[in-house]
Formats: structure tokens, sequence, C-alpha cells
């Protein structure tokens, strides 16, 4: 499973929804996230991923969440 | 004196802070509460630099104590209102909706303690790792912007999650709280409720009558279905509030300009019928107008009574 699947697998769980409904170029606003679910999602992949991921305001979309967690595990 | 790390690390007499409330937390009441042994907060709402650079220096006219700012980072000035913390250099800046992580290195540069409040061990968790001093759990008793989780399962289980210390905050506004809060695993409170009839908070008259006046099930949360929940007394603008926001030919920007500018209408105003009155679960239990010198001392002995009569408790 590669980061973006991850991505989408927790996301899915996390909000109840269909991980199919995610694309890569979501925002977490079209996601409907506020803060509290990217910290929930962020604290998730961690324990998924053994990667620490920092959040900052760089982080729009799904995509820009797999290129942090990408950056991370390099 | 309640052995605390807030008293010996921040140089407050007791372990607790006055909550950040928009259109009231403004240097006057900080300063009674700092003054007093606390630590008064001001709110940096959602106003301009200017204002709240403003209120700053007003602050430290009118005491000498440590106090801190309130930023809340959903403000169309947050950038540069984190840029007047990081220059005045206030001991605390607490923040709240949302994540100050972007801010935060710039406030730590100029030994500010920062402070954020967290909804969930997720938030608390990220907010240790970029440096926060402490948490503020705040449980959904509160008033104002409200999650989920109650203060009761909040507390403890953001202080299993992270290794600073962790402030109680939401339904506290009295000594029972405060010893609770501490047997939770908090080491103080923030009470915001408690100080909004604080003789020298500048609210209006009319919006200290309604706490004086709220009975347990008086308050309401609305505005779950734009995703930010607050907490505020039963009026008419809640009732029409509610109505609209359950009213599915009502839209999201309908619903979000209703709420424009009714908690300035409830607090600076005093509007009975359009504004927006927050408070916490804990209204009903502020039965009086007094000095934040007064509430904070009533609190504590009552907080250091119970706490020295817990062996009582075990046989």
């Amino acid at each position: 499973m590669n980061t973006y699947e991850t991505i989408a697998k927790l996301l899915a769980e996390q909000k109840d929804m269909d991980a199919n409904d995610i694309r890569p170029d979501m925002t977490f606003s079209d996601l409907e996230l506020d803060s509290l679910d990217v910290a929930e999602l962020v604290m998730n992949l961690e324990d998924e991923l053994g990667v620490p991921v920092e959040i900052d305001e760089s982080l729009r979309t799904i995509a820009d969440l797999v290129q942090k967690v990408d950056a991370g595990k390099a | 004196m309640i052995n605390s790390i807030l008293v010996s690390e921040l140089g407050l007499q007791y372990p607790i802070f006055q909550g950040g409330m928009a259109w009231v937390s403004e240097a006057n009441l900080a300063a009674a509460v700092s003054n007093a042994g606390g630590l008064g907060i001001i709110s940096a709402m959602n106003l301009n630099a200017e204002y709240l650079r403003g209120q700053i220096r007003k602050c430290r006219t009118l005491t000498d104590k440590p106090f801190g700012v309130n930023i809340m980072l959903m403000s169309p000035f947050v950038k540069e209102v984190a840029q007047v913390c990081a220059e005045e250099a206030p001991a605390v800046v607490t923040t709240g909706a949302g994540l100050p992580n972007l801010y935060m290195k710039d406030w730590l540069s100029a030994g500010i303690r920062v402070i954020p409040v967290v909804p969930s061990t997720a938030m608390a968790k990220l907010v240790e790792r970029a440096g926060a001093f402490a948490v503020i759990a705040e449980g959904g008793e509160s008033g104002g912007h409200v999650g989920d989780l109650s203060t009761m399962t909040l507390v403890p289980q953001v202080a299993d999650t992270v290794d600073i210390p962790v402030i109680a905050a939401g339904g506290i506004a009295d000594g029972r709280g405060a010893a609770a809060a501490m047997m939770l695993g908090a080491v103080g409170v923030q009470c915001g409720t408690a100080f909004l009839c604080a003789a020298e908070c500048a609210v209006h008259d009319n919006y200290k009558q309604k706490v004086l006046n709220a009975k347990d099930i008086d308050t309401v949360v609305t505005g779950k279905r734009l995703g930010h929940a607050v907490r505020s007394i039963r009026n008419p603008f809640t009732k029409k509030y509610v109505k609209q926001e359950y009213d599915p030919t009502c839209s999201a920007k309908e619903l979000e300009a209703l709420g424009v500018g009714a908690l300035r209408k409830a607090a600076v105003e005093g509007d009975l019928e359009n504004g927006c009155f927050l408070a916490g679960q804990a209204c009903a239990m502020v039965h009086a107008i007094r000095p934040a010198k007064e509430i904070i001392e009533t609190m504590f002995t009552e907080t250091e009574r119970l706490l020295k009569g817990a062996p009582a408790w075990v046989r």
C-alpha cells in the first residue's frame, strides 16, 4: 500500500466515508476536515507508518500530505 | 498554597488562568486577575495588531504581574497579532481554534510560554512536539467554541498523552471544580464564565445579568452544522438560530451571516434580542458580581480545604 492509499484508507475509517471518493487534489476543506480532524489523521498516520509528520500552513491537500509523509520517509 | 508548576514556573499565586473571551477579556479584567494572583489573559479576538498592542501596553500600566494573550487562530488578523505577541512578549500566549505551530517558533524565540487550548489528545500531542509549555484541555461544558468531549473525559486522557502540564477548562467555577481538575491530572484551571461577572469585567450589565439569572439547563450549543459549535445562553437569538440551523432551505452562507456581530451586540450593546451571550454550563454557578480577587480567593480557599480533606475518603 503506497502513502496515498494509506491516507485514503485511514481517512475513510476516520470520517466514515468511501476511500474511492477521496482524490489527491482534494483540499481538507473539500473533505470537510477541520484542524481537529487533520490532527487526528496525522497522528493515525504516524502510528501506521512510524514517520513523524509536521503540520504547517502549506498542507492544504491530500497530495500535500502524501508529499510531506514521503519526504519524512526519505 | 496550591503546589503547582503554574505557581513555581509562571510566578502565579494561584494556578488559575482567566480565559481569553472575545469582547470580554480586555486589559482591565486581565490586569485585575493578574493582580489577584492568577493569570489574566487579553483576547486578541478578531481585531488588528494596533488594538492588541494597545491592550498589552495598557495592561502593563495596570499590573507588574505576568499576564497572557489569547490568539484566535481563525482571526483574519492572525498573522499580524501573532507578530505583535512576538514583539511585545507577554509571559504567556494561549491559542484557540486551530493549531498554532506556524507561529510557535517566533513566540518561543521571544521567551513566551505557549499554551494552546486543545480539544483532543491528537492536538495535544502535536503542540507538545512543537514546543508548547503546557496545554489547556477544554471540555465542551465551556462557553464559546466547544469540542465534543467533556472536561471529565478529556483532561485525564490528555494528561495520559503528553508529558507537559495540563490545565483543565470547561465547567469549572468554584473550588470543587478546581479540586476535581487536579484529581483528573491537571496542574491548574482556566475559567471564563466565572470571570464574566467580575466587577472589573467591562462586559455590558445585561450580559452579567443573563449569567446571574441563568439556570443549569439554560445554555445551548449552536453552529454544529457549520463545523464550529458554540455554547451560549438561550435567548431569542439562539431560538432563531436553531430554527435556521435545522431548516434545510437555509444555506450555510445565510446561517453564517446570522451569527456575524452577534457576540458584539451582546457584550458591548447588551442586546437581549439579537445578541449571542456566550457562556459555559457553569453560568448557573455564578451568583454575584464580585472583584476578581474575591472570585479567585474564594475558589482556592475551597480547593485547598477539599484537597486537604481528601484522606477522609480513604479508610
